[in-house]
């Protein structure tokens, strides 16, 4: 007898959550977006003595509020959806913090069981946690695990079972608290329920009466919808104030307060000081890798290192992969041309096969390298560390600290960066790092600034470019940071201890990273290539390069040929120095005219592989915005330059 | 800031422990008590979500140069705070026992 089961896991960020996801779901996991939200949504199945799981791997929070898109998202499903089971995974190491989210899912009155998350990793720091014991204070089931090696897996899924068949009889602590907030909280609690007996089906009357004494703006959103709404949450404000007044500190910090309270207390019981926490090499490496001087450096040599790492290593596959697909792309020319007409070759090869080709040659030797360096970061605990660092910098551009991580990403490829600024708080920050990810030179424009300035005019200049690109990125945040409405949000963060990476977890991470990337790349550098194709054999491409002459010849210095690897290049960067090459002997260019080339090439449109990641994340308007704004100034940066540079380096 | 930062400590030895400072003013290794923390709802809402509520003891751990973010413990976690908020948040400094 199949039965599907619904399983969510919860719990803060750095738990091992997602290893634990890897590891019950393995290769069978789909990673998407939660419907209408730019949050992270994964998905996966298992199956376990006879029953079919379904597992929802729930974001990282530290809360169930409002501060983020996650943390609606979280508990909407939550609450809602009402999954069968919420795995409650938590960090044993850092038990008093992860108990206060415990508390609040106990709060919406969810089915959990808790998973004792990391404790190889307590031991270390000679924490022991009695499991039995914490199962008995808060009534739920409590399993130990080390998710990175698997064990405790398998037991895991037991207690979910024997939780969900009702084997265990505990009852779910209910937290009271102290008189002040207590009184009110019941107060509320009674009004919601006669009031609101609607909402009281979705949602527990006492945790909608927390919330509103927290003044929760989405919840109270909730309320407007219903007739007797107002009322309650009029008197409900009231309460909140009358609390404020009491204490002297906003209402959900005077229950924050005192939920940590519990958390501490609950915390105190069952943990067992086994040794006093010695100085472990994680923490001296620590101490060395965020120090004010030590720090930087080792962050300059750990991101040279990796591009090192990856440019040579990309070239290498890139030209082995560049020969075989020639050879293939001859044979099936040779072979459709027996079958089909000339136009239809031109069509399947130069617009579906090449548009094929361009994505995999791109993907493979550079980004999957990339991905796999950065879950390798990622995973052994430096990525903070760098946002760390670096929140000085960037809080110059506007933002903090977290917008360094898809700024690296930038330089692997554009669309993960801009996926990557998923990552920052606001809307306003994930747009205003995504505006300045895409200006960053990506692998592919490296290789037309490497190849056609570093090899022709020499690396100084090409170095030069790079220097350029970091000032304008640096204006252009400064600008936009300027122009946009809103507040900047500083750096909060936690900062997980180093630790190991397992291979597993980052081939697994790479894998679907990789997938996501195939996925919104390669439909739209097919289509375009065709496009571009039809466009060329129909005879209108020469239109369009005749229509920009004005502008590339006249406004840019470039031969107008150059017009058409500039189009090209919409579909992947590198494209318009391959295509150049084809056109021009690139020997025939003067400095001037290479470095003019190479800087449009860097700043224009972002390919169209990135448009597509910016419209998923942000929508068309936005992405429009992005695309527009970086043509023109491409365009108008290219005129300047052509012009200071004829002036500064006369021929 | 440097000039600010003395400020702090010349007040802190005339009044002993009395007086709430700064985060940003705690030494390196210096524990403190949070008393309170002001700006937006949202900030400090956020603030009391990951730990830092009134009356609980924290340790800073290590401050950036140039009004950096700093590094600082709390409830057996290590958080980073930028600069901005660090200035927002106020402890009580407790007596020097490991400061070193």
């Amino acid at each position: 007898m199949a039965k599907q089961l619904r399983i969510a896991l919860a719990g803060n960020a750095n738990v091992g959550k997602s290893a634990i996801f890897n590891q019950l779901t393995g290769l069978n996991q789909i990673v998407g977006n939660w419907p209408g939200k730019t949050v992270e949504r994964a998905e996966g199945t298992l199956h376990f003595k006879g029953h079919t799981i379904r597992i929802i791997d729930l974001p990282g929070i530290y809360s169930l509020s409002t501060f983020s898109m996650e943390e609606i998202v979280s508990r909407d499903y939550i609450a809602v959806e009402k999954p069968d089971i919420i795995i409650n995974v938590i960090d044993a190491s850092a038990l008093e913090r992860n108990l206060y989210f415990t508390l609040q899912l106990l709060e919406l009155e969810a089915p959990i069981i808790i998973d004792l998350n990391q404790v190889d990793f307590a031991a270390k720091k000679g924490i022991k946690i009695d499991a039995e014991k914490l199962s008995k204070t808060l009534g739920v089931p409590v399993n130990s695990s080390v998710a990175i090696t698997g064990s405790g897996i398998n037991e895991l899924l037991s207690t979910v079972i024997a939780a969900i068949d009702k084997k265990e009889t505990l009852k779910p602590l209910k937290i009271r608290y102290g008189k002040e907030i207590e009184k009110r909280v019941q107060t509320i609690e009674k009004l919601v329920s006669s009031k609101l007996p609607q909402l009281c089906t979705i949602y527990p009357a006492r945790w909608i009466a927390i919330k509103l004494l927290e003044r929760d703006t989405d919840v109270a959103g909730k309320l407007k919808n219903y007739e007797k709404g107002q009322e309650v949450l009029d008197h409900a404000e009231k309460l909140a104030g009358e609390l404020e007044a009491i204490h002297g500190e906003p209402s959900p910090v005077i229950i924050a307060s005192e939920k940590y309270g519990f958390a501490t207390k609950i915390a105190k019981a069952v943990t067992i000081i086994e040794a006093p926490p010695k100085i472990s090499l994680e923490q001296k490496l620590d101490a060395l890798t965020t120090h004010k001087i030590s720090g930087y450096p080792i962050l300059a040599a750990v991101l040279a290192s990796m591009f090192v790492l990856i440019f040579t290593g990309g070239n290498l596959i890139s030209d082995g992969l560049n020969y075989v697909f020639g050879i293939l792309t001859t044979y099936t020319k040779t072979i459709l041309f027996s079958l089909l007409p000339e136009i239809a070759v031109s069509l399947i090869v130069n617009g579906v096969l090449s548009g094929i080709v361009a994505g995999i040659t791109i993907a493979l030797p550079y980004i999957v390298p990339f991905y796999i360096l950065l879950a390798l970061l990622e995973d052994s605990g430096y990525l903070p560390r760098a946002a760390f660092l670096m929140d000085n910098a960037m809080h110059k551009i506007g933002l903090h600290g977290k917008a360094f991580i898809p700024l690296i990403l930038g330089y692997g490829c554009s669309v993960p960066a801009c996926i990557g600024c998923r990552i920052m708080e606001t809307e306003r920050e994930r747009f205003l790092s995504a505006f300045v990810v895409v200006l960053i030179p990506c692998a592919a424009r490296t290789v037309v600034i490497l190849g056609l300035v570093g090899k022709f005019v020499g690396l100084p200049a090409a170095l030069a470019l790079y220097i350029f690109d970091l000032i304008l990125v640096f204006l252009l945040g400064r600008v936009a940071f300027k122009v946009l409405p809103g507040e900047p949000v500083g750096l909060i963060m936690e900062m997980p201890s180093y630790k190991k990476p397992s291979l597993r977890n980052i081939m697994l991470k790479t894998w679907s990273r990789t997938k996501d990337f195939v996925f919104i790349a390669f439909p739209i550098i097919i289509a375009g290539s065709i496009t571009i194709e039809a466009l060329s054999l129909s005879g209108l491409m020469n239109y369009v390069v005749e229509a920009a002459n004005p502008l590339i010849g006249g406004w840019l210095g470039l031969p107008s040929a150059a017009g058409v690897p500039l189009i090209f290049g919409v579909l992947r960067k590198e494209l318009t120095l391959i295509l150049l090459s084809e056109l021009i002997p690139l020997r025939a260019l003067s400095d001037i005219q290479m470095i003019v080339f190479a800087l449009v090439t860097m700043i224009y449109i972002p390919c169209l592989a990135t448009v597509a990641a910016c419209v998923r994340e942000f929508g068309w308007k936005k992405a429009l915005a992005i695309a527009v704004v970086d043509i023109a100034l491409a365009l108008f940066i290219g005129g300047i330059a052509y012009r200071v540079l004829s002036l500064a380096m006369p021929t | 800031m440097r000039f600010r930062n003395r400020r702090h400590r010349e007040r802190r030895h005339s009044h002993s422990n009395e007086e709430t400072i700064s985060l940003t003013s705690l030494y390196e290794g210096e524990k403190g008590i949070i008393t309170n923390a002001f700006g937006g709802f949202g900030l400090v809402r956020r603030l009391a979500e990951m730990g830092l509520t009134p009356g609980v003891e924290i340790r800073l751990l290590r401050k950036c140069p140039f009004r950096g973010p700093l590094q600082i413990e709390v409830r057996g976690c290590v958080l980073a705070l930028g600069y901005g908020i660090a200035t927002k948040v106020f402890v009580k400094p407790l007596k020097a026992e490991a400061n070193g």
